[in-house]
């Protein structure tokens, strides 16, 4: 895989052998039928349970027995699950991510000791509910509801687009409680067995095939007050957990550009037209050129996000800004790519176009390309955009 | 139980490479390494063996240079419990080393470790000798099975259940008495990933380098009456024919081509 300025080999043994282990595993358990998986429209289920065996999900938190790596580490592996599929990518960052980290941030001892372990082993699904049909990037208007009722809540509302609900044995939903003052946001744990939650899945996706993804309906659900996760209250609940989900896609967005311009660079050299291979003539090797440089910005901006996390200096506007980069670059990368092959380019039998039908999600999710340039201009300017 | 597991960093050509006309290697540039493909088997059994038998600790041990530790390594984080890297000046010197001067190294090694099971695998896909376990078995005295595709291990009555793959498909079911040399062959087991755990914890597991003069051995363990005189790319050869046509003209086409070869009369 293109590493054109060599920061591979500054890795240590574990972070090497973490990636080397990933790409394996892509390479054998994800690539083979990933193809087959898209046209489908399904997801590998399979994977669930093997990715948790070898400790995917959440890997850089500590403690619960949970492997506890390095960010430069995570990023690795984040890196290499989306070269294999945006949607495999995305199994491992909305159970990581966005479900076991805010338990493990904000949760109770119960809650932690509850769900980490099955979901860290994936015989247990996890899903994060933030937006609603009628908010998108704006979710603080959300308007799913919990009313205190006793020791019990009382959940109203829906919720949509939700990674993975159809699957999910547990649904982080985000709710403002209405029986406290100012009804802040609150994060509730939802198993999806209870009374009055329903999961349908959306079936008519263009982009991230390879996924499932669903609605969460919540009539009159009722869950004990233990279930709310009690650290946190307000927008930086969900917010805080977007930032390790974004830093997680900054890198996984590398990882889809590289195995695009890999196939494209080896398709322009065995392919033959006017006497020659493809990559002899000139705007073929601008293109390549153009990639390389491109992805190889994207690898430093996503090394540089690793030291500053791991130092704890990182900041959600830095994740923007490489979350909006990265996500963009992948998008022309994946595109150029698909461009070079041809034909054969809009076929599944090649991984550029269904990467690029994928990115036209990861462009839209977690904040869209737009609002992380808004969150970059308030920072720049200090003057909110989007209020 | 103690299994002692050897494994051997093999290096893996490109699929484009050039030899220039001399050469006795393919120049470390085309080169990529990582642990031979039969090791990995070996690994997985012996790792298997200690899960399912207490006090049962799996040693790997190796003959390479420094750059093989964190192929080493990855047999660590898959449930080897520590390791042993041989290496030496000597060695360093050398174009290859034989299968004579492998068993001898290997044999002070069992002699140190003094396991109850050695596993190697059946053949590098470097050099492909095919004989190190063998060799190393005759060289201590024990027992041995060569390509062994299946093991059922009676512990308690010393006794290794195996079945060993021979030419043309033929199986043949053996008890080997312990302590002995196995070696296995492909598709014994399924070879596990490294999990994300194990893999932090065999980064403080040990790998203990040893020099030749550590295992009493000097530098003419490397002496050998093979040397490597040329190393090329055998000339393929292939002639392929292409019917076209409909089925019916492929079918004609194709019978008329077995009635020339004689494979059929007509
Ligand atoms: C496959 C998939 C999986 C998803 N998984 C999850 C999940 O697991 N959990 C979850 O909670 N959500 C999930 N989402 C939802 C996703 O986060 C939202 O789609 C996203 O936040 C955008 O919201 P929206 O679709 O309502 O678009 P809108 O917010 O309606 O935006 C429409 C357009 O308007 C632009 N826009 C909006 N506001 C402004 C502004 N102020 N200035 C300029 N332009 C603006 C946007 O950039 C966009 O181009 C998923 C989405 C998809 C497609």
């Amino acid at each position: 895989m293109l590493d054109y300025l060599g920061l591979e080999s500054d890795l240590a043994t574990e972070e090497r052998m973490i990636r080397d282990t990933a790409r394996e595993f892509v390479d054998q358990q994800v690539k083979p039928d990933i193809a087959d998986h898209f046209v489908e429209g399904t997801f590998p289920t399979d994977l669930v349970g093997e990715m948790g065996e070898l400790g995917f999900y959440a890997p850089n938190l500590s403690g619960h027995d949970l492997p506890d790596v390095g960010e430069r580490a995570y990023g690795l592996l984040m890196q290499e699950l989306e070269a294999g599929d945006s949607g495999v990518r995305s199994m491992a960052s909305v159970q990581g991510a966005l479900v076991m980290y805010p338990i493990h941030a904000y949760g109770s001892d119960e809650q932690k000791d509850r769900w980490l372990p099955t979901l860290a082993s994936g015989e247990e699904v996890g899903c994060f509910g933030l937006t609603e049909p009628e908010h998108g990037s704006d979710p603080s208007s959300m308007e799913t509801r919990a009313e205190r009722d006793g020791d019990e809540y009382v959940l109203q509302g829906s919720k949509t687009w939700i990674t993975n609900s159809p699957i999910a044995d547990v649904a982080l939903v985000w709710a403002r409680d209405t029986s406290a003052e100012d009804s802040p946001v609150r994060g509730f744990l939802v198993e999806t067995d209870r009374d009055g939650v329903s999961t349908d899945k959306i079936d008519e996706k263009l982009s991230m095939r390879a996924s499932i993804t669903g609605s969460i309906g919540l009539s009159n659900v009722r869950v004990p007050e233990d279930n709310v996760l009690p650290g946190v209250t307000g927008m930086k609940g969900p917010l805080s957990c977007l930032t390790q989900a974004r830093y997680g896609i900054a890198w996984g967005a590398v990882g889809a550009a590289r195995d695009c311009f890999e196939v494209a660079r080896e398709y322009a050299s065995d392919r033959e037209q006017f006497g020659s291979p493809i990559a002899r003539f000139q705007l073929q090797q601008e293109k390549l050129a153009e990639m390389a440089t491109q992805i190889t910005l994207g690898q430093l901006l996503a090394y540089r996000l690793a030291e500053l996390k791991e130092r704890d200096e990182l900041t959600p506007q830095q994740v923007s800004m490489a979350k909006r980069n990265n996500v963009e670059m992948a998008r022309e990368v994946s595109r150029t790519a698909r461009e070079m092959l041809g034909g054969n380019g809009i076929t599944t039998d090649y991984s550029p176009m269904r990467h690029l039908a994928n990115i036209e999600t990861v462009y839209t999710y977690e904040g869209t390309h737009d609002i992380h340039g808004l969150i970059l201009g308030h920072d720049l300017t200090g003057i909110p955009a989007f209020e | 139980m103690k299994i002692l597991v050897t494994v051997k960093e093999v290096a893996e050509a490109a699929d484009d490479f050039e030899l220039p006309d001399g050469a006795l290697d393919i120049d470390e540039r085309y080169l990529e390494y990582d642990l031979n493909e039969w090791d990995e088997y070996g690994v997985e059994e012996g790792v298997q063996i200690a899960e399912e038998n207490e006090d049962t600790e799996v040693v790997s041990v190796t003959i390479g240079p420094e750059r093989s530790e964190e192929t080493i390594r990855m047999a660590l984080a898959k449930g080897v419990d520590r390791a042993i890297r041989i290496w030496d000046d000597a060695l360093e010197d050398v174009a290859f080393l034989d299968v004579e001067a492998r068993a001898r190294i290997l044999a002070a090694v069992v002699a140190e470790e003094d396991p109850d099971l050695v596993l190697t695998g059946v053949q590098a896909n470097d050099d492909g000798f095919g004989a190190t376990g063998i060799a190393l078995a005759d060289r201590i005295d024990f027992e041995w099975a060569a390509v062994v595709n299946h093991l059922d291990l009676d512990v308690e009555g010393g006794l290794a259940h195996v079945h060993r793959e021979l030419e043309g498909g033929v199986e043949e079911l053996t008890d080997v008495e312990l302590p002995a040399v196995l070696s296995i062959q492909t598709g014994i087991n399924e070879p596990r990933y490294a999990s994300l755990r194990g893999i932090r914890q065999a980064q403080s597991k040990e790998i203990v380098p040893y020099e030749l003069a550590d295992l009493d051995l000097d530098a003419d363990v490397t002496d050998s009456p093979l040397s490597l005189t040329s190393m090329y790319e055998p000339e393929t050869e292939s002639s392929a024919t292409v019917f076209e046509g409909s089925p019916e003209e492929e079918a004609d086409q194709l019978g008329e081509l077995l009635g020339e070869m004689g494979v059929v009369e007509g």
